[in-house]
């Protein structure tokens, strides 16, 4: 390898939550995410780092897995490039295996099955720390010797042993493993015959195909993934002949296999480490004690939420007025040094009255994922997972569904995709369908213009406030198990998932990390501000400005609807009246389909053009005042509660939908997802805003 | 008696696994096989079970298809 001058590809494989892409980040200079808790990569990554002596290498950072039999999409991507399978990754030259050296033998059985492989490999020890926090003592030089390749302690968090592993990677030739086990004897014709038509008819090479032969005779459920080269006819036939005939023989080679893996690891293992005797309860121990407890975890829990959201009003209040005060002063600045004109309103109301109207909450969205990093990085998020796993049982789901979902606070994207560790197909769909009810950062501009437009700040307190946030985030957390209840008694039927979920140790918080991914997040939402949402509320500041009324006296509403997106607004305004909104907001919610803080900026620029003053009053004030055209107030507190439902239920963002596309290989999920969120939020809508004014509201 | 069955505090020796049997090689895999030790820490719908050192979650399913046998205190 690396002798054609070809650059060497490094895969690096390792149990869930071992801290493979720590040590990715480290070699490579790369920002992946890392989090505590299992599951945060769930599809391959690619990054370059370089030799001692220069020389480039490619490193393809993969999911973990506890087996090479994938039970799951995200374990099936690691088990496919391992095996060569995927015609979009090239098959590793060498193999890095990080293990956490705290929980040593489970670790090493994915470390025997890759040593079947027959590839160079280095194995990274990582987690020392934790290890001898335990009391456990590790030889690593023994463990080295017994497996006959380069085995290498390192604490990817503190950079420890980075230069060692480099040296090893740099290696112009790395020593075959010396493991040796034996296949059960009436297992061997099975293994041999599969291998054979492995390396004939499908063109693996001998050890390979030893490997995957193992693997598919005791495979009861492969996990298909899209990109995998299925196997050739001859291969299937074998493999069917030889599963039928132990079928009715009753036999299961699967626990007899597992178990001399592990017996030959239990015998690795004797002379490797040494453990105390007994020991205490761990640090670990005592705060799950409380935070997993039945009654102080649920607090807990609350306690957690509340924290949340009262930091986003508190904390952000300075420095949203401070944003607010900037954005004043620089519209006043344009409008002093401009002569009047059209392109003096395009800069006041399209660009500051738009993106202006998004940026000021900046701040909120970076308190948000400060605490989504903080729950990340502790490993909270598993224990969340393990309190919700009872009120999700009820719903047909389990725990683990719980974190994609947790996730989803954030964003509907990555939690999304998080979906991949779930082992049941149909629970990982329900998941993905429910998943964009959680309220997400998107959503947060949107609350909270429509909590300040219903509620000045001067006179109502905080925790109303704090409690109508609350109520959104509850209702969207409550349509979303609902839901989930619904597809699994209907569409999607199947029967309860058992579910293990590894509880990893609690760790202090990187802060350093969370920063980083606040920052980068922080960054995204300022380059939508700069980007998407500039070029909107560009465009719709000429669709509410042209045509111009034939008229040159006629006041900004009227001249607003005669513009293109007031003939537009007025064509949808039918549909939507029933809710209590009129066709400005209407537009408001055609042009957030982009994405849901759009409709902040949209209605910064529609009621921009169409405020008669020129003052520049913050966007709250100015929908305070805004009515219909009999005088009567269009932003009443009921029509800002109705339009928060609104935006707890509707799919309001194109990135979701094209992530729901690929990740369920059709355009029927997210067109469904579509239809059932749209529609839902409608009727609700329908049914609270003509029950509210029925009750005089 | 099943896993869910064990009273908190206490260890059982893992004497058969039932159920799934995709589920069964799964657990089979980290460790959880047959004559394994597993010490509930909490839970009787979701449990929490300590096996070789890891902190290990079960929904109510997954330990209701683990038989084990209780051990006194003396004999772990």
């Amino acid at each position: 390898m690396g002798h054609d001058g070809r650059t060497p590809v490094y895969a690096m494989v390792g149990n869930p939550n071992c801290g493979k892409t720590t040590l990715f980040n480290a070699l490579t200079g790369l920002r992946q995410k890392v989090g505590n808790y299992p599951g945060v990569t769930v599809e391959k990554k690619i990054g370059e780092a370089f030799s001692q002596h220069g020389r480039p290498m490619k490193i393809i950072d993969l999911p973990g897995a506890y087996s090479l039999a994938a039970r799951s999409p995200d374990e099936a991507v690691t088990r496919d490039v391992l095996l060569g399978r995927r015609a979009d990754t090239p098959q590793p030259d060498r193999i890095i295996c990080v293990i956490d050296a705290s929980n040593l033998e489970r670790n090493l059985y994915l470390v025997h099955q890759i040593l079947d492989l027959g590839r160079p490999v280095i194995v990274a020890l990582n987690m020392m720390d934790l290890a001898a926090r335990s009391g456990a003592k590790i030889d690593h030089a023994k463990l080295e010797d017994e497996l006959g390749v380069p085995v290498i302690a390192c604490e990817a968090v503190n950079g420890k042993g980075l230069i060692e592993l480099r040296l090893a990677m740099s290696r112009a030739e790395l020593p075959l493993a010396r493991h040796s086990w034996d296949v059960p004897a009436p297992i061997a014709p099975a293994v041999a015959e599969l291998q054979a038509s492995l390396v004939d008819a499908d063109g693996r090479s001998p050890l390979v195909a030893r490997a995957e032969a193992l693997l598919l005779l005791t495979d009861f459920d492969a996990v298909r993934v899209a990109g995998s080269t299925p196997h050739s006819a001859r291969t299937a036939t074998v493999l069917n002949t030889w599963q039928e005939r132990w079928q009715e023989q009753g036999t299961d080679w699967s626990a007899t296999l597992i178990k001399s893996r592990y017996d030959a690891i239990n015998h690795l293992c004797r002379d490797v480490i040494r453990r105390p005797r007994s020991a205490g309860p761990s640090l670990s121990d005592r705060v799950d004690a409380v935070l997993v407890h039945s009654l102080w975890g649920w607090l807990c829990f609350a306690v957690i939420m509340v924290a949340l959201f009262f930091s986003i009003f508190s904390l952000a209040e300075p420095p949203m007025a401070w944003i607010d005060e900037q954005m004043a002063a620089l519209a006043a600045w344009v409008q002093a040094g401009m002569a009047p004109g059209d392109l003096r309103d395009l800069l006041t109301d399209g660009v500051i009255g738009g993106v202006g109207g998004i940026v000021i909450f900046l701040p909120q969205i970076l308190i948000l994922f400060f605490f989504i990093g903080l729950l990340e990085s502790t490993g909270y998020m598993a224990r969340a997972a393990f309190l919700m796993d009872r009120p999700m049982s009820k719903v047909g789901l389990h725990g683990k569904s719980f974190i994609p979902l947790l996730g989803s606070y954030a964003c509907a994207i990555p939690g999304i995709m998080a979906t991949r560790t779930i082992e049941n197909a149909k629970d990982r769909l329900v998941t993905i369908l429910v998943a964009p009810l959680m309220s997400c950062s998107a959503r947060l501009p949107v609350y909270l213009l429509m909590i300040a437009t219903l509620l000045p700040s001067e006179t109502v307190p905080t925790t109303t406030k704090v409690a109508i946030m609350f109520g959104m985030y509850a209702l969207g957390t409550a349509g979303a198990f609902g839901f989930a209840w619904l597809f699994k008694r209907t569409l999607l039927q199947s029967a309860p998932a058992p579910m293990i979920l590894e509880l990893p140790p609690y760790q202090p918080p990187r802060l350093g990390e969370i920063l980083r991914h606040m920052v980068e997040r922080g960054w995204l939402f300022l380059k939508n501000a700069g980007t998407i949402i500039l070029g909107i509320s560009i465009v719709l500041w000429f669709l509410t400005t042209y045509p111009k009324h034939p008229d040159p006296a006629a006041t900004p509403d009227v001249q607003i609807a005669a513009s293109y997106a007031g003939q537009a607004g007025h064509l949808i305004e039918p549909v939507i009246k029933p809710l209590g909104f009129d066709w400005r907001i209407g537009i408001g919610l055609v042009t957030s389909f982009a994405a849901r803080e759009v409709f902040v900026s949209s209605m910064g620029v529609i009621f921009g053009v169409a405020d008669a003053e020129e003052d520049i009053a913050p966007l709250r004030d100015t929908l305070r005042s805004a009515t219909w055209p009999d005088g009567a107030a269009l932003f009443t507190p009921l029509v800002c509660v109705v339009l928060m439902v609104y935006y707890v239920f509707a799919m309001q963002c194109m990135s979701t939908v094209a992530v729901v596309k690929r990740e369920t290989n059709s355009w029927r999920w997210p067109l469904f997802q579509i239809a059932y969120m749209t529609g839902t939020a409608w009727v609700v809508c329908f049914i609270i805003y003509q029950l509210g004014r029925a009750f005089g509201y | 008696m099943p896993l869910c069955q064990l009273p908190a505090g206490f260890t059982g020796r893992i004497c058969r696994l039932t159920g799934d049997e995709s589920f069964c090689q799964r657990i089979r895999e980290m460790g959880f096989g047959e004559a394994s030790l597993v010490t509930k820490i909490s839970g009787t719908t979701t449990s929490l079970c300590l096996v070789n050192g890891t902190r290990l979650a079960l929904n109510h399913d997954a330990a209701r298809s683990i038989l084990v046998e209780h051990l006194p205190a003396g004999a772990r």
